[in-house]
């Protein structure tokens, strides 16, 4: 019985980053005369904000990204794009660096060895300890060699990125300059209600764990309001655990940039707890949680990306489902599925990622899709529902027309109590999905306030 | 490729469509709760509208989505008018883009959310689990 039993993973890399200075007056010294950089949004050709390098510097600091500490060195980033390896071996997905234009690094006149003085809305927020100034030549060539191309990556990309792609525009609007080093956070920022309720970064999360007396908890990413489908796929792949069914089922939120259509972040992340203040899953046993990230989309990267995340956080199991963070026809519909099932050969995986050296060690349940059956009269499995002339499949557009709408959801779609909660915030932004207006404005409030620091 | 539309219908398109005749053709979704006209978009028209309104797309069911409330709301004017789901009241609907796409424009900055009551989900909020 006991080797069937699984234990908590330790963190990717081995051991939690946690880049937080919790004393203000050791953090005021560390940035004392350091020269300063107030933090911008990237903005894409039409000046819309796709970024804020913000968030994954939270990230980072908090241990979401463990071993990650910092903005990458060049050669780091040419392997990752090589391998998907990090230059300590352990995998990682993306470049991640801090970029400046020519004109703002002329301006700060620092080079290695330096530290920067990083600003948030006005406030000290981080410290960067430079270790490498370097140059991204063509950015359009670093966000398709980060995605892939159809020649080059056979097994899973299917058509080549291009503007339509939420991460490949990201890369490809990054600034020129590229400041590597490790970043600090000196200077905690507050979340902001409703927020503050589900900020568990990764040490916390696996405190929270322990209070609750999970040893396996199942993570369900999501960047939506949930529908009845959703709440059923939570419900029915938490019972893969090992001797009995997962002890917590965990929600994490991707909370940055929004774009047209998408329900608001606030929706979101209340819509998934009213799951559980409305009773249809415990609260004892569920856990609504964020991390900050601004999506790329990157079909099996970002799933690989979200495999590091959850495991850092302590969850043992992760649920992926069929295009699973895709946006468009780029990539192949089961390559998150390929990628843990069988690996990518092309992106440095000759086997699934669990079983690479300095891989990962959650483990993946792979799950198709949930529709309504009324012949079976409940929301069937579609591996389980041979009804497949009656049955109704949730489509998230089809939802977000009704709720458009303004037609009350029948409980098959859509709770009541989460419903509501689209309507709360309806009220609030005047509209139920993120418009130019709610996407302007979130990116300029962010989802943190700064305390004031005086340096 | 031809495509499907569904047109929601709630109590009020019910009551305007009573003894039309197009009673008959409303079908049933999710176990009877919700009530729609599922309309055979052919592959012309379903060209037409997705080139007509860039945010329309084709959903994993093979309907077409994500066009305007504007769009929704005056192709069920059109199927009361010709008391037909076919192509009659696609062919309506077509002729009045630009109108649609007007309104369209006005509902893209606002909407005016349902008058529901949501005491009991305040209610419950006042007494989270998590306390962050």
């Amino acid at each position: 019985m006991g080797e069937l039993v699984i234990e908590r993973p330790a963190p990717h890399g081995g051991r939690l980053e946690e880049r937080v200075m919790r004393d203000p007056a050791l953090g005021k010294k560390l940035a004392k005369g350091c020269p300063v950089y107030d933090i911008k949004p990237t903005l894409d050709e039409k000046g819309v904000p796709v970024r804020n390098v913000y968030r994954e510097i939270m990230s980072t600091c908090y241990g979401f990204f463990s071993p990650v500490e910092g903005s990458m060195k060049q050669a780091e980033v040419e392997r990752i794009l090589k391998e998907r390896r990090l230059l300590n071996d352990w995998v990682f997905p993306y470049p991640l660096v801090f970029d400046l234009s020519e004109e703002d690094y002329k301006k700060l006149g620092v080079t290695s060895g330096d530290r920067v003085l990083l600003r948030l809305k006005g406030e000290p927020f981080a410290i960067l300890d430079v270790e490498e100034v370097w140059r991204i030549d063509n950015t359009e060539e670093l966000a398709t060699k980060t995605f892939g191309t159809p020649e080059g990556n056979p097994e899973v990309v299917r058509e080549p990125f291009d503007k339509k792609m939420p991460g490949w525009v990201i890369y490809k609007s990054l600034n020129p300059v590229v400041l590597a080093g490790k970043y600090t956070i000196i200077n905690e920022p507050k979340f902001k209600p409703p927020f503050n309720r589900f900020w568990y970064p990764p040490k916390r999360s696996r405190e929270e764990y322990d209070k609750r007396g999970w040893r396996t908890v199942i993570n369900h990413q999501t960047r939506n309001v949930p529908h009845v489908g959703h709440e059923f796929l939570m419900k029915d792949a938490a019972y893969m655990g090992d001797t009995e069914p997962c002890h917590g089922i965990q929600v994490n939120a991707i909370i940055g940039v929004k774009r047209k259509g998408d329900y608001p972040d606030e929706a979101i992340v209340e819509g998934h707890e009213m799951v559980h203040l409305g009773g249809y899953i415990k609260p004892e046993r569920h856990l609504v949680t964020i991390c900050l990230w601004d999506m790329r989309y990157g079909n099996p990267l970002e799933s690989m990306l979200h495999g590091i995340i959850r495991q850092n956080m302590g969850c043992t199991h992760h649920m992926f489902g069929r295009d699973h963070a895709a946006v468009g026809e780029y990539y192949d519909m089961y390559a998150t599925q390929i990628l843990w099932g069988k690996g990518i050969p092309s992106f440095g995986f000759p086997a699934p990622i669990t079983d690479v050296p300095y891989g990962l060690k959650i483990r993946p349940q792979n799950m198709a899709e949930f529709w309504y059956c009324p012949k079976c009269g409940e929301i069937a499995y579609s591996g389980c529902c041979g009804h497949l002339k009656e049955k109704q499949k949730f489509s998230g557009s089809f939802v977000r027309g009704m709720v458009a709408e303004g037609v009350f959801p029948p409980k098959v779609i859509f709770r009541p109590e989460v419903y509501k909660v689209i309507v709360k915030w309806w009220r609030e932004f005047g509209y139920p999905f993120c418009n130019p207006k709610y996407v302007k404005e979130k990116e300029e409030r962010l989802e943190v306030d700064l305390p004031h620091m005086e340096i | 490729m031809a495509h499907k539309f569904a047109v929601l219908l709630d109590e009020k398109r019910m009551g305007a469509i009573k003894g039309s005749g197009l009673e008959e053709k409303v079908s049933s979704l999710f176990g009877g709760a919700l009530q729609t006209f599922i309309l055979e978009v052919p592959e012309d028209k379903s060209k037409q509208i997705m080139d007509a309104f860039d945010t329309a797309r084709i959903d994993s069911r093979g309907f077409i989505t994500d066009l305007p409330i504007a769009f929704n709301r005056t192709i069920f004017e059109e199927i009361a008018k010709s008391k037909s789901l076919g192509v009659e009241a696609l062919d309506g609907v077509l002729k009045r883009v630009s109108e649609i796409k007007k309104a369209a424009a006005k509902e893209s900055e606002s909407l005016p959310p349902p008058d529901i009551d949501i005491s009991d989900i305040e209610k419950l909020q006042k007494t989270p689990r998590q306390t962050g």
